[in-house]
């Protein structure tokens, strides 16, 4: 179960974000293009940083990549598929 | 932008393994913990406040209301189907299958928690089924979007309040945020409860 703590940790920035945004509605903010970009590439960073310390994660890739595989593509797909009908049926 | 994402990640992947078998334990809460956390809120607050200074988006937003929870139930139910026909193609316990499909992309979760549930074997495919699902979302957004600007929310699954976000709404547009970020919610806080449910089903 993610913990209250980490759910808070995501939603408040978010919603700080959002006040800040909303109070600065109109005015010229500086371009913040190359910051998230900055930003984006230190996430990626740590991410595959964790993900190549995990030697476990690792390790059971090839005893198990193609019936990881096939049940990803199954998953992707009907996910998409069902999001599109959803789509149609709320009309969003 | 993914010219440089998919490097940094192959470089991030090489840095961590290195680091495990050379470098220290230290390093890795640094880079791990602290750096991934600390990106992580500043992109989110970042989203927030370019979000609110977009009157389309919010605009948007206000007309669809409630109207976007429909993303999460299609992608559970996707994700639970997709588990049942990849089960029944494989010829392996469908109900084990459909419960490592609905880690969502939740890998650290999935992974024990199927092992725990299902056997030592299903921990090492739910792990690697929602890994690639979270690899996947980082990797194809940018072409997916162009195909259909909702489908990498639908990849995307658990992952899509925090990981795979940025990316996420830097090519689907300002105005799925919310969408996206309150998909990724749902689903998050649902995996551990569609696992074991499946799971009680027969184990």
């Amino acid at each position: 179960m993610p913990s209250l703590l980490d759910i808070a940790a995501l939603v408040i920035p978010l919603i700080m974000g959002m006040a800040v945004g909303y109070s600065l509605r109109g005015r010229k903010i500086f371009n913040t293009e190359k910051v998230t970009l900055g930003i984006i590439l230190m996430l990626i960073f740590s991410l595959g940083f964790s993900i190549g310390s995990n030697s476990e994660l690792l390790a059971v890739m090839p005893k198990v990549g193609l019936n990881a595989a096939v049940l990803l593509t199954m998953a992707l797909l009907f996910s998409i598929l069902f999001v599109k009908a959803a789509r149609k049926l709320v009309k969003i | 932008m993914m010219k440089y994402v998919l490097p940094t990640l192959a470089l991030g992947i090489l840095a961590g393994y290195l680091n495990n078998s050379f470098g220290t334990s230290l390093l890795n809460t640094i880079l791990s913990e602290y750096s991934f956390n600390l990106s992580l809120i500043a992109l989110l607050f970042l989203m927030g406040l370019l979000f609110a200074t977009d009157k389309e988006s919010v605009e948007k937003m206000r007309k669809a209301k409630f109207r976007i929870l429909a993303f999460p139930f299609a992608v559970a139910l996707g994700s639970i189907t997709g588990g049942l026909i990849g089960g029944i193609i494989l010829r392996i316990d469908i109900f084990a299958s459909m419960g490592v499909c609905a880690g969502y992309g939740w890998y650290t979760l999935a992974g024990p928690l199927a092992g725990q549930l299902f056997g030592l074997e299903w921990g090492a495919l739910g792990f690697a089924v929602n890994f690639l699902r979270e690899l996947f979302t980082i990797a194809f957004t940018s072409l997916v979007a162009r195909l259909d600007k909702y489908a990498p929310i639908a990849m995307g699954g658990a992952t899509a309040m925090d990981t795979t976000l940025p990316i996420i709404v830097r090519y689907c547009g300002q105005d799925t945020l919310l969408t996206a970020f309150s998909s990724g919610f749902i689903l998050t806080i649902a995996a551990p409860f569609t696992i074991t449910g499946l799971a009680s089903i027969t184990h």
